[in-house]
């Protein structure tokens, strides 16, 4: 399986966070997958200007020439991507939001009825699963996980795909491994 | 009372954000003694001195258009330096607008319990969130909606700037349809999606002159 780690650690003295994604990438390889992890602070992505460029000007491409180009297309020819990031103020990091913001090009500007709701039309033929990685600090409880995971499984929806994976760095790498490998 | 609206649409004045935030400003200011500032959250240099703001008013709104299913990364930015503000006593009565360019409130339903659940991190006392669908096309209706969204909006405003609460009617009617009913479905897959895809999108990519390469596939391997 073809697996991508967005990793939304933007803080990179929390060598826990990147040491725990470290073990899993090597876990999940030693399985027999290809796995490539983006560690998206050391990358140069803009904020989206929510200009619609990305549909009516280049379509499929966002006008704004940085990496996040790279991103998806990393994403989109990937069987998982793996969201992860450590939770501040009850939310992962605002890196990966700005990063996940920028995945618009890869969905169609026109509207289809799905699940009784306006979502627009597919782009690609076939997305990836969704999975999701948190690590809690101090203050995050369980209502704040379980908010979390009810947005990224919007995300997932509105990205053709489904959220399979969700987990935490409280969880073991074997567990998280094995709830991968069934996929 | 002070009211600092916080713009969180990466447009920022230039965005359909700023259209409700006049709106919901207007109705606050409308109580006697009340005054609004609005500060623009693109202006991402400047969140700290925005936090500064935040914290020495007396009442808050944070408003956002729905960027995939929550708030813009840079609201989410500005979200993360107001840590140092979380239990301290004092902090302003907040509350919320998300408008999106879907139809249904629904969409914005999970971020607004995000939002209610960052109000009571923060210790701030928590207003409520307007939800408003269609945001997008908000510039096009006609006339006669457009004052009957804003003239809610502002009435919405008027009574956080009263230290009343949000009236339950008001916030329903500017987040309606929540979801069509299933009959309706089929309708407005066939009209409304139809509609908008031809005369909004297509049009768009036609002036453009990119009609032709709506649906590429640039990153095919």
């Amino acid at each position: 399986m073809k697996i991508t780690i967005l990793n939304g650690n933007p803080d990179s003295e929390n060598t826990g966070f990147d040491g725990y994604l470290f073990n899993l990438r090597t876990r999940l390889s030693e399985a027999d997958n290809d796995v490539t992890e983006l560690v998206l602070r050391d990358m140069d992505i803009q904020y989206c200007l929510g200009c619609f460029g990305c549909w009516i000007e280049t379509p499929g491409e966002c006008i704004v020439k940085d990496d996040s180009a790279m991103v998806c297309r990393q994403m989109i020819n990937s069987d998982l991507v793996l969201c992860t990031s450590p939770i501040i103020m009850g939310f992962p990091s605002a890196l990966l939001k700005k990063m996940l913001d920028k995945v618009i090009p890869l969905i169609h500007p026109y509207f289809v009825i799905d699940q009784g709701e306006y979502h627009h039309k597919a782009r690609y033929k076939r997305y990836p699963l969704l999975g999701a990685i948190w690590e809690k600090s101090g203050n995050t409880d369980d209502r704040d996980i379980e908010i979390v995971n009810e947005i990224h499984s919007r995300t997932a929806l509105n990205f053709k795909s489904r959220l399979a994976v969700t987990c935490t760095t409280d969880d073991s790498l074997k567990e998280v491994a094995d709830e991968i490998s069934r996929l | 009372m002070k009211l600092a609206a916080f713009n969180g649409s990466p447009k920022g004045k230039e965005g359909n954000t700023e259209i409700f935030i006049r709106q919901f400003a207007e109705g606050f200011q409308s109580v006697e003694g009340s005054t609004a500032v609005r500060y623009y959250l693109n202006r991402t240099a400047e969140h700290e001195n925005f936090r500064d703001a935040f914290s020495k008013t007396d009442a808050v709104l944070l408003a956002f258009p729905l960027y995939t299913d929550s708030m813009p990364g840079l609201v989410k930015a500005f979200i993360e330096t107001l840590e140092p503000l979380c239990g301290r006593e004092g902090n302003p009565t907040i509350c919320f607008l998300v408008q999106s360019g879907f139809p249904e409130g629904t969409h914005s339903r999970y971020v607004e319990k995000y939002l209610e659940k960052l109000a009571s991190r923060l210790g701030c006392p928590y207003a409520g969130t307007i939800v408003k669908g269609n945001g997008g096309g908000i510039t096009t209706q006609p006339p006669f909606i457009q004052r009957k969204i804003f003239a809610g909006v502002r009435e919405l405003g008027r009574s956080f700037g009263g230290n009343e609460p949000f009236d339950q009617e008001e916030l329903d009617k500017l987040a309606s349809p929540e979801r069509y009913p299933w009959w309706m479905v089929p309708i407005v897959a066939m009209r409304d999606v139809t509609f908008i895809n031809l005369l909004y999108w297509a049009a768009a990519l036609r002036k453009n002159g990119v009609y032709k390469k709506r649906s590429a596939r640039p990153y095919v391997e």
